[in-house]
């Protein structure tokens, strides 16, 4: 198997980053909220970024 | 701050932590990030304008790809900076307040932080991903079973059929093996383990086969970092590969709950 270019392999840690900051950690609700529009917004950012079939998915399970 | 701005919290950490760790890191957009205390624990925040960062902004730039992946990049590296050098608990991306005052209500409302930065201390997350090639191991397969049938013939074409067929079935188990195996190998060098959903094909460059997370005692790297090489040498010759990243800031394991 041929090691990845560059571009990919940096793409592959954005993918990482992306599951981390934006499905992980404490949930607070702050002063300024994201509504449920905003939310799936973040996704459609997202799709435009990088094709993350998990992400989408998780988004669909909650 | 003025009016015109907001506090982005990024994490918190003990309320003893010094400031320092944070100097000179960029956050979300200009000015420094800084350590706003209540109670024993302390918000890492800076400011950020609400001209980008207020609910109808912020839904407007949340669809802007380049925007996201500049903040998912500031919200990383803040935390980063501190990680190994204090316990540091990640909050998700958007946890925005109007003033202090409100960032230290928050703080003393919920204990529970207090208490999960406890049970974080001296702890580094790491990830670790198996990627299989299925081309490898297919080719390893067959190879196992003998040559081909004959070329041509219209029972050659069935055999080769139903060889594809075994074949296919034979790479997912071995694919649920090699997944339950690894995440076991893993987490028996590790305080804590989650196992997360694959990623796609696409993104992974293969049929991802574990997408784990672990959490270790620092100074107990090496443990993990044998285990996964144990794993390559268990596994590589049927074309899966292992990559580990890390100590990331320890985002799997600030669940509010413990997972089930």
């Amino acid at each position: 198997m041929s090691s990845p270019s560059p571009a990919l392999q940096q793409e592959v840690t954005l993918v990482e980053l992306v599951d981390r900051v934006l499905n992980k950690g404490v949930a607070l609700t702050g002063d300024i909220t994201l509504s449920v529009a905003g939310v799936d917004l973040v996704y459609v950012g997202l799709r435009v970024l990088l094709a993350s079939v998990s992400t989408l998915e998780q988004l669909d399970a909650e | 701050m003025t009016a015109a701005d907001a506090l982005y919290v990024y994490g918190v950490v003990p309320g003893d932590t010094t400031p320092d760790l944070f100097a000179g890191v960029d956050g979300m957009a200009d000015g420094p990030v800084r350590l706003v205390g209540a109670d024993g624990v302390a918000a890492i925040a800076s400011s950020v304008p609400l001209t980008e960062f207020d609910t109808d902004a912020l839904e407007q730039n949340l669809k802007d790809g380049e925007w996201l992946e500049q903040k998912v990049r500031a919200h990383n590296r803040v935390l980063a900076a501190a990680v190994g050098k204090a316990t540091v608990l990640p909050l998700r991306f958007g946890a925005i307040y109007t003033g202090e005052d409100h960032v230290r209500t928050m703080l003393g409302e919920r204990s529970e932080l207090e208490q999960q930065l406890a049970r974080l201390e001296g702890l580094l997350e790491f990830g670790v991903k198996a990627v299989l090639d299925p081309g490898v191991l297919r080719a390893r397969l067959a190879e196992s079973r003998g040559g081909a049938a004959d070329e041509g013939s219209g029972r050659a074409y069935m055999l080769r059929k139903q060889l594809e067929r075994e074949l296919d079935r034979e790479v997912r188990s071995f694919a649920a093996r090699c997944a339950e195996a690894s995440h076991e190998c893993l987490s028996a060098a590790a305080v804590e383990a989650r196992a997360n959903p694959a990623q796609a094909p696409e993104v992974a460059g293969g049929e991802m086969v574990l997408n784990g997370a672990y959490l270790v005692g620092s100074g107990r790297q090496a443990g993990l970092r044998r285990a996964v090489d144990e794993l390559k040498a268990r596994y590589g010759e049927d074309g899966v590969t292992y990559e580990l990243t890390g100590p990331w800031p320890p985002y799997n394991f600030a669940d509010e709950e413990p997972a089930a």
